[in-house]
């Protein structure tokens, strides 16, 4: 899929259908007891509330004429009572419906956001991070109306109505078939608007998200925004956004609207008919038309369409959230191209030989970003890939953590192939460094100990001083438990590398991969940095890419790669007498001192 | 101001609009009185007493009445949600612009997910407010105060007995939008936790898979997950609480009714017509007590929002233009430190710092890591403001100059590279939007970043993800400064801005960079010597002080960090000069 950005509405694989309804019944059915309670309870407090007036009619027809006191004093104590069962009802109602909507949106929103984390990077390179936020928080919440009360009040309103139905049905036939044409008139008119629906509120979903990438991606990067002046253009292009979302809501909307007198203009209609038509057939002398059957008759075409009213309701906001249904639904199936296989075995203590044989690669068919490549790695062994920006270096040390699956070849670790193995066996006992160093929002102890949750603080000071990073910690305000933003705003990307450095080197790995990590780290901490790490990984494997050719000239072996292929391979010294790429790398650094 | 005086403000420009869809609303409460009439007098007159002859004419009325009806109601309506949209645009406008002017301690300070939550999820509860909450408690008060005067014109008695349930409504009323307020409070803070949480771990999800810790977030996401469910349970609790209250409320009134009517038609003090009459307007009563639970639900979850807005938009921007601020399109780029201190709290990051630059230099800067060489920059684009002493351009101190001159003088690249999602054209372009083609192109070829946009699948219109993933270090840094470059801005400031780019590359760059010299004031910080060797000046930042400055070949005579430094660099350029002679180069 193509690359997306805030102002591009995204595609959608699969529209709504009925599998997706099937999978909303998979997060009821847990609570599938609890709900028929509800519903029971429910029916039994409407077929309460339909006593009423009965109750009502026996106070005029009967106890007021009698002049019974005592029986209306008597009635009014059995309506209360039945109204206090009627309170209840509806606590017990509120109580279980808020909980059943409460935990099934939780499951959905664990559901998505499991599934996110076992997605590949390129899922979350392909499109504006507002845009999978906005999934996981607001579309999810946007359900908790429909799976709590929605489906309950339906189901009973459902119920209610075959109840009515069948009533009227008892009564009279005919002046029943009266009464139901109406819905007919109103399935026409719900499937004409259905479609431009359904548009709608798609078209708004897109412009939710696009608004929401868009605030996410401003405020993150203000900084730049404000270096840059562009706050008025910024403000033009929100207001676009924010523009847009206006119009499709109102579009979606308008249509939701419509219903509603829809049915009130068709409920009356339908009534009148009744009226006249029973008239008439009155009139005439129908069979099984009488004044009671008419007066019966009108009470209950009232309460026929009060349910369907409701009905309705549930209508639109079913299509409300379809739209973001789908949305949620496409991304908790959105595939796992890496995971672990049937039979994968946790990845024994690795001693640190790395292998790749023939290993090829690309992102995307005929692409190829590594071609055929082979080496091979003593435990203990330090490797530096070199080569220009572009040339598949970060690459390979993705592969050895397995980010991404292999279009071909073999890469072993201590002879075991790392597919066969679980992928969390295999990552915990690697330390990767990235070029961009992520600081969560929280205290430099916790930034630390994110890559050993068990470690103890002396442990977390420990790999902080081994990194040089413990002296410029101790001088923040509060030391280690300096609160830092997301980013570690107020660090400097040296002193984020160093953290990052130092919660590497906390998670004790057997192989260590350091990507361009100490490119912003002045030279003499580097140096610094680099003896204590000589000795923590004196029996280590690591990997490291690096501009700074002092980082690099130590390595036992030393890597030229371009264009995915190998171009040259040996130490240092090998490299320089071979007088090949490496060299002129490495004489370009002095070319300037010329 | 209030939080609420702050939202009616932006409600004020539609006040006529506003009275007139209540005046609508007004309408069709009181007619809704028409059609349960009409029914009634259909079942009494026509079906029970045969008087066939008004049938037409009823029938015609209901018609034509919920017609009408029902079409002022969808007018009225519309007008609120119409309404509704236009002030949310101009508040999530208002919003926008005041992030955009906050400074930079205002973003460290402030979570991305909670200030995202302000346009979000706050602004969809005003909205609601506004769309819906206002002429919903208007309707319902609106239809009770109409039956309670029918009733009170029929029979004052029982109108006097209905009234008597208001104190216990009103204090019902009171007691639950109390109390449901810390309720809804609660949950507006773990929806901004919620928010934030995922926004970090999307944005971390390449750490999260290099340590493999998706187990770790998976927990930590439930926490928030179970906060928030709980919040919102924990405040369902409070309403389940009154919710039925209300409906018992409503059902008594039915109950109170035919109690005390029915005691007084036996006692011969009311007419039985008048019992049935007043039972007829019994659910306009009932309606809206149902509704208020719900309502005061709306309303204190629109009060909650609207305090969390107000209250992050109340908070000023310490950086702001000064009165009669100079404005100037183009500034010759003389600067000069003086005295300049700078503080976070206690912590003394930048002390005493003076030097000066003249117009078309180049200053390199060295030091170590956190020495405050990235805090010198960013006091001289006035993202924070000195503690002391004070720095200007030509002669103008910096704090009497526009933010918009200043900052649109000054073309950065940043060491902490923020690409958009967007384009590569529109990365580029991001400080000149209209720019053209070929500028863009020249830039990129400074920058030495043209050949390999050109190799990506669509060359410049290849859009990049957020924060620039799928480029490497160095084709991030390479966009950036082609990006501060594109500016052509008196003052460049280029920030660590070739760490990540090979030797080879970085002296094209270089090579490009020397033709523009003269022309613009260069910042250049770096840990390469490399890179700034050709620099007229170089300044040593040590622990927020200048240890050392002056060229190349004078620091190096001193023997000093620069020293130091140069030679943990290139240590063994005497050793590879003698192994090139030894080979015969």
């Amino acid at each position: 899929m193509a690359r997306n950005k805030y102002d591009i509405d995204e595609t959608l694989q699969t529209e709504f259908n009925i599998s997706h309804i099937r999978r909303l019944a998979r997060y009821i059915k847990p609570y599938r007891k609890d709900m028929a309670m509800v519903i029971i309870l429910m029916t039994l407090a409407s077929a309460l509330g339909m006593l009423t007036p009965r109750i009502l009619m026996d106070i005029l027809d009967v106890y007021i004429p009698n002049g019974d006191i005592k029986g209306i004093v008597f009635i009014s104590l059995v309506l209360l009572v039945i109204c206090l069962i009627i309170s209840v009802i509806l606590r017990m109602k509120i109580s279980v419906t808020s909980r059943l909507g409460q935990n099934m949106i939780h499951t959905i929103r664990s559901d998505i956001f499991e599934h996110l984390q076992e997605l590949p990077f390129s899922y979350y390179d392909d499109k504006p991070h507002g845009k999978i936020q906005v999934r996981v928080v607001n579309y999810v919440n946007s359900l908790s109306d429909l799976l709590s009360n929605g489906i309950v009040n339906t189901i009973t309103d459902l119920f209610s109505l075959i109840f009515i139905v069948a009533f009227m049905l008892s009564i009279n036939v005919k002046l029943s078939i009266i009464c139901l044409m109406g819905l007919p008139l109103l399935m026409i008119l719900v499937f004409i608007i259905k479609k431009k629906q359904r548009v709608a509120w798609q078209r708004l979903s897109n412009k939710s998200s696009n608004l929401n990438a868009y605030i996410a991606e401003s405020i993150s990067g203000i900084r730049v925004t404000q270096s840059f002046t562009r706050e008025k253009e910024n403000i033009r292009i929100f207001n676009d956004l924010s523009g847009e979302y206006k119009s499709s809501w109102m579009k979606a909307v308008t249509l939701n609207f419509l219903l509603w007198p829809a049915i009130n203009n068709i409920s009356t209609w339908t009534t009148a008919a009744v009226y006249v038509i029973g008239i008439a057939w009155l009139n005439q002398g129908m069979a099984g038309i009488s004044v009671g059957v008419l007066a019966a008759m009108s009470g209950y075409i009232g309460r026929f369409w009060q349910p369907v009213n409701t009905l309705a309701g549930f209508y639109n906001s079913l299509l409300t959230a379809i739209s973001y249904m789908e949305r949620i639904f496409e991304t908790i199936d959105e595939p796992v191209l890496v995971k672990d296989k049937e039979d994968a075995y946790d990845m024994p203590p690795i001693i640190g030989a790395v292998e790749f044989k023939d290993v090829s690669f690309s992102y995307e068919d005929g692409i190829p970003i590594l071609n055929n490549i082979s080496f091979k790695v003593k435990p203990g062994d330090t490797i530096a890939i070199v080569g220009p920006t572009g040339a598949g270096k970060t690459t390979i040390i993705n592969l050895i953590s397995r980010f991404y699956n292999l279009d071909s070849g073999v890469i072993t670790i201590d002879d075991v192939d790392i597919s066969d193995v679980t992928i969390k066996s295999l990552r915990t006992q690697m330390g990767v460094m990235l070029q961009d160093s992520f600081i969560f929002s929280g205290t430099i102890m916790d930034n630390i100990r994110y890559g050993n949750m068990e470690a103890e603080d002396e442990k977390v000071i420990e790999a902080a001083k081994t990194v040089r990073a413990h002296d410029f910690i101790e001088g923040l305000e509060n030391g280690y438990d300096t609160e830092v933003n997301e980013r570690g705003t107020r660090l400097s990307v040296g002193q984020r590398q160093l953290i990052s450095f130092a919660r590497a080197l906390l998670a004790d790995p057997k192989i260590l991969i350091l990507d361009e990590a100490t490119s912003s780290i002045d030279t003499e901490t580097e140096i610094l940095l680099q003896e204590g790490l000589k000795r923590l990984l004196k029996d280590r494997t690591s990997f490291i890419i690096a501009h700074r050719l002092s980082t690099i000239k130590n390595a036992t072996c030393i890597l030229y790669v371009d264009e995915g292929s190998i171009i040259e391979m040996g130490t240092h010294d090998e490299l320089i007498e071979k007088k090949g790429l490496y060299h002129e790398l490495y004489q370009s650094q002095y070319q300037f001192l010329a | 101001m209030t939080a609420m005086q702050w939202v009616f403000s932006f409600l004020k420009k539609y006040r006529k609009r506003l009275i007139f869809a209540m005046f609508l609303a007004t309408i069709t409460a009181v007619t809704a009185i028409i059609n349960p009439h009409i029914s009634g007098t259909v079942v009494d007159d026509v079906i029970m007493n045969g008087n066939h002859k008004i049938l037409p004419k009823l029938v015609l009325i209901m018609v034509l009445s919920t017609l009408i009806r029902t079409t002022i109601r969808f007018w009225f309506v519309m007008i609120f949600e119409t309404t509704s949209q236009k002030m949310l645009f101009t508040m999530r406008d208002y919003v926008y612009r005041k992030f955009m002017r906050q400074d930079f301690n205002f973003y460290n300070t402030n979570r991305t997910g909670d200030l995202m939550s302000r346009q979000t999820g706050d602004m969809e509860a005003i909205r609601h407010f506004v769309a819906y909450v206002i002429y919903s408690v208007y309707e319902n008060v609106l239809l009770f105060v109409v039956a309670l005067v029918m009733i009170f014109i029929v029979e004052y008695r029982l109108a006097l007995c209905m009234i008597a349930v208001m104190p216990l409504t009103i204090y019902v009323t009171y007691k639950q939008l109390i109390s449901v307020k810390p309720a809804f409070h609660n949950i507006r803070q773990h929806f901004s936790s919620l928010n934030t949480f995922v926004q970090e771990n999307v944005s971390g999800n390449r750490v999260v898979k290099a340590f493999a810790k998706e187990d770790y977030e998976i927990a930590k996401f439930n926490r928030e997950n179970d906060g928030f469910r709980d919040a919102e349970l924990n405040a369902s609790r409070i309403w389940m609480k009154y919710v039925p209250v209300f409906e018992f409320l409503a059902n008594a009134l039915t109950v109170i009714l035919y109690l005390v009517g029915g005691i007084m038609v036996v006692t011969g003090s009311m007419s039985l017509g008048k019992l049935v009459q007043v039972s007829g307007y019994l659910w306009m009563l009932n309606l809206p007590l149902r509704q208020a639970g719900w309502l005061a639900n709306d309303y204190q979850r629109f009060v909650t929002s609207a305090e969390k807005v107000y209250s992050t938009i109340s908070i000023e921007p310490t950086i702001t233009d000064p009165e009669d601020a100079i404005v100037r399109e183009r500034f010759k780029g003389d600067i000069e430190f003086s005295k300049v201190s700078y503080n976070i709290g206690e912590e003394r990051i930048l002390k005493d710092i003076s030097f000066k630059v003249h117009a078309g230099q180049t200053i390199g800067i060295i030091g170590s890591t956190g020495s405050g060489k990235t805090t010198l920059m960013n006091l001289l684009c006035r993202f924070y403001d000195v503690s002391s002493g004070e720095i200007t351009l030509d002669g103008i101190n910096v704090k009497n100059i526009e933010l918009y001159s200043l900052r649109d003088n000054i073309g950065i690249a940043m060491q902490d590279v923020f690409l958009f999602s967007d384009t590569i054209e529109g990365n580029i372009a991001f400080g000149r939007p209209d720019c053209s083609m070929e500028e863009v192109i020249a830039a990129a070829k400074v920058a030495n970043a043209h050949d390999f946009i050109l190799q990506m699948p669509e060359g410049y219109d290849t859009i990049i993800g957020e924060r620039g993933v799928g480029l490497s270090g160095g084709q991030k840094q390479r966009i950036s400064l082609a990006r501060a470059l594109l500016k052509n801005p008196s003052i460049i400031v280029l920030d660590d801005t070739t760490s990540a780019v090979d030797m080879e590359t970085e002296t094209l760059i270089q090579e490009e960079l020397t033709k523009t010299i003269g022309k613009h004031t260069v910042f250049v910080i770096a840990h390469r010597i490399s890179s700034i060797k050709d620099a007229d000046q170089i300044l040593v930042v040590e622990d927020g002080k200048i240890v050392e400055s002056g060229n190349h070949d004078s620091l190096l005579a001193r023997k000093g960090y620069y020293h130091r430094v140069f030679h943990h660099q290139y240590g063994d350029f005497d050793q590879y000069t003698i192994l090139q002679k030894e080979m015969g180069v």
